[in-house]
């Protein structure tokens, strides 16, 4: 039996680090088998601090360190030029906050559109009806520009070709092949994180359900994580061991829709058409043990809704057994089929060095050689039910991605089927949390795309003053873009299926 | 891969039988009200207690105490499992869209949303249709699924387009926040003649939890004027489908449905 799982231990340590000693102090902090969960800011009454989580991946842990800005500052020197994984988090502070980071090589706009007012910092200020109101003059985006001899740009999006999210690709090219790519999201920038700071308790866990509704079983998890950290209490192993369940069967069937994708970007239907009908099997089990397909409104902090009576789960898990001889022998359709094989080899190549430098989460992470899974580094208990590994390969490319996305899929089938068989319902009453002051919750969960990260930080009064949301994708669009350079354009959509990220949880 | 392959062609014929059939009994499905009279005039508010959405009202005027909005409602399952006295249930039918927005409203008496009539019938066997997602992927995955073999919506005319310029529907999931007003105009603005716009999904309705904010996600109707609203968070591909039946006035869209 392992310890408790470190993520839960609460208090979650906040330790103050002076800002300007903060970039010296996250490069020492990241040599040294930390990574950064995320990076963003926080009011407070003397000023804005800057916030950033390391995770300890060596020995499971997480802390929050806070650095307070001086009362009237509007900037800080940039962390990205020593720490690449900030890149992305600063712009979006810049956005949300109106804070600068000084020397930040590229900074434009990540979520806030030229569409919003000037002057609209959402999470800084309370936004006003008379605010909406006033004149818009902000810069039109600039796309960064590629120049030589018959390069040209291809616009694409934000309405997609296919039934996917929005988002607007800028690609460079030379003839067929792309140069440069720009991805410019924040089109479904809905707010999610000011609605999480002003609604009640309980509407939050339905707040965060929809961040990225795909992924609504791990958010869930995720919150009901941050939330008994911060109150420094635990839901029962059972209902630990059905939430694991859920987000298995989650990361199973998206996988498995996923795959079903990559057959139809590569013109193979009949493929497409066996992974599509296998995901409709898991969402069907899904259904029976949680009454809903993306099991939205079961998981809750301290208990779990509806638990399913023992009869349900065995029967479940024996339906997820099944499932999975069904994928062992659908998987070759798309992993022993050699015109596939060819499309998707040496494509979309993301190497390792690169994929370290800008972090990369999940599957993408461990098909460049990335070996972190939260569910290994911090050793829930309801993960030891069985052997069970994480595949790490070293291409990079489109087929990497795609096995490694295919193996855990399966291994997800087993794990869930394991821990259902072992679920014994308790009943464990939804208590009004008291929340306690000045203190952070932190939730972390190997979900389908990586690792998601929820923090909660609350003010002197108890109140939650921040919620961020680290979605995976956050860490993993740049690479989208540097593994489509050098790639024939018509190859593209398929490439970004094999990442499969989502525009929603980045762009929240 | 040969056994892979032989696997794949001994499969069953896959796709579902009944057409817009209930969902499985273990989903929890949407409220509906039932007849059985409601006791908010002894002080009862569970159900409006803990509706996170706003989508219950309670008033002790006449008899018509409960309203119900599916257009709100997010599927939590709270309400029909706390009412003490039924007046509001489960339902499970996938028959759920409607014409009118006011239709999702349901007041006692009024148990599922009313069949329109005067139809369109321009698109009866054919219906090409453009999805447009603005910030709710669980609704752009059910919509996909229309498509797979389970669902197999192609059977009934519809096809998807990735171009504006051949459809015939325009299809929306998400709450349409204010940068996607825009594109979402001008998708709506590249087809021709007649064309008909959808919302798919209780946060194409109403926005759902985002609404009101500074980045007005306050559904699909702020921004265009839809034909068909579907409920369901996310709705059932059988929902999404009956949607689409309904705008193409496809007789299976009526058949069953309960009269107004
Ligand atoms: S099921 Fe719908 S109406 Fe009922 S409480 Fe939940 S959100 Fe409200
Ligand atoms: S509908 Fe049911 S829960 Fe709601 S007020 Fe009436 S009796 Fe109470």
């Amino acid at each position: 039996m392992s310890d408790q799982p470190s993520a839960l231990i609460s208090p979650i340590p906040l330790e103050n680090v002076p800002i300007l000693q903060l970039r010296a102090r996250l490069k020492t902090e990241l040599s040294d088998g930390n990574r950064l969960g995320l990076l963003t800011a926080m009011s407070s009454p003397n000023g804005s601090q800057i916030i950033s989580l390391l995770v300890q991946t060596l020995s499971g842990g997480v802390r929050v360190l806070i650095s307070q800005l001086p009362h009237d500052a509007a900037s800080y020197a940039s962390l990205t030029p020593d720490i690449p994984q900030a890149h992305w988090f600063e712009r979006e502070i810049n956005d949300m906050w109106g804070i600068r980071p000084l020397g930040h090589p590229r900074l434009k706009s990540l979520v806030i559109h030229d569409t919003y007012p000037d002057n609209l910092f959402p999470l800084a200020q309370q936004v006003s009806p008379a605010l909406m109101r006033k004149r818009n003059n902000r810069a039109a985006y600039r796309f960064s520009v590629v120049q030589g001899n018959g390069v040209y740009e291809v616009p694409v999006g934000p309405v997609h070709a296919g039934i996917i999210e929005p988002g607007h690709f800028r690609f460079s090219c030379l003839g067929e092949v792309i140069e440069n790519l720009e991805i410019r999201l924040g089109y479904v920038h809905r707010g999610v994180e000011e609605r999480l700071t002003n609604c009640d308790w309980k509407a939050m866990r339905h707040v965060v359900e929809a961040a990225s509704s795909d992924t609504a079983a791990a958010n869930a998890v995720a919150h009901a994580q941050a939330i008994e950290s911060l109150a420094g209490v635990q839901a029962p192993p059972d209902i630990q061991r059905l939430r694991s369940a859920c987000v298995e069967i989650e990361r199973a069937a998206c996988h498995i829709g996923d795959l079903g994708g990559i057959c139809n970007d590569l013109g193979f239907g009949a493929g497409s058409a066996a992974f599509a009908v296998l995901r409709g099997t898991v969402l069907g089990i899904a259904e029976m043990i949680t009454g809903s397909r993306f099991m939205t409104g079961v998981i809750v902090p301290l208990s779990h809704r509806n638990m399913p009576a023992k009869p349900l789960c065995t029967a479940a898990a024996n339906r997820l057994h099944e499932c999975r001889k069904q994928l062992q022998s659908t998987i070759p359709l798309l992993l022993q089929n050699s015109s596939a094989i060819e499309r998707m080899e040496g494509m979309g190549v993301m190497k390792h060095s690169l994929a370290q430098d800008f972090g990369l989460v999940g599957p993408a992470g461990r098909a460049s050689g990335i070996d972190y899974d939260v569910r290994k580094v911090f050793r829930l208990p309801e993960y030891d039910c069985m052997e069970w590994q994480t595949p790490n390969l070293y291409d990079g490319d489109v087929l990497a991605r795609a096995k490694v996305r295919a193996t855990e899929a399966t291994t997800a089938l087993d794990l869930a089927s394991v821990m259902l068989a072992s679920v014994t319902p308790v009943s464990a009453p939804e208590s009004v949390v008291e929340l306690p002051a000045d203190s952070a919750g932190v939730g972390i969960v190997e979900a389908w795309r990586g690792e998601l990260i929820h923090l909660i930080l609350t003010n002197s009064d108890g109140v939650v003053a921040r919620y961020k949301i680290k979605d995976p994708s956050f860490n993993n669009w740049t690479a989208l873009a540097v593994a489509a350079r050098g790639n024939l354009l018509s190859d593209f959509p398929l490439c970004n299926k094999s990442f499969g990220l989502s525009y929603s949880g980045t762009d929240l | 891969m040969l056994p892979a392959l032989l696997n794949y062609l001994r499969g069953a014929r896959q796709t579902r039988g009944p057409v817009l059939p209930d969902l499985m009994d273990v989903n929890r499905g949407l409220p509906t009200l039932t007849s059985s009279p409601c006791i908010h005039n002894e002080g009862c508010t569970t159900c409006a207690d803990g509706c996170v959405s706003d989508a219950i009202s309670l008033s002790t005027e006449d008899t018509a105490m409960v309203t119900l909005d599916l257009g709100k409602c997010l599927a939590c399952g709270h309400c029909t499992h706390a009412c003490p006295t039924g007046t509001i249930a489960a339902s499970r039918i996938t028959r759920t869209a409607v014409r009118q927005r006011s239709n999702l409203v349901l007041t006692a008496g009024v148990t599922s949303p009313p069949a329109a009539t005067n139809m369109r019938e321009m698109f009866r066997n054919s219906l090409v249709v453009r999805y447009v997602s603005t910030g709710d992927n669980a609704t752009d995955m059910e919509v996909n699924a229309c498509m797979n073999p389970l669902f197999d919506a192609s059977r009934f005319g519809i096809q998807f387009t990735a171009s504006p310029r051949f459809a015939d529907a325009l299809l929306i999931g998400g709450p349409v926040p204010l940068a996607m007003h825009e594109p979402l105009r001008a998708t709506f603005e590249a087809m021709a003649h007649p064309r008909l716009v959808i919302a798919a999904g209780m946060q194409a309705v109403s926005g759902g939890l985002f609404t009101g904010g500074y980045t007005k996600a306050d559904g699909v109707g702020k921004v265009l004027q839809p034909d068909i609203w579907i409920p369901g968070n996310p709705p059932h591909p059988w929902m999404i489908i009956h949607g689409l039946l309904l705008a193409m006035g496809h007789p299976l869209a009526f058949a069953n449905q309960l009269d107004p």
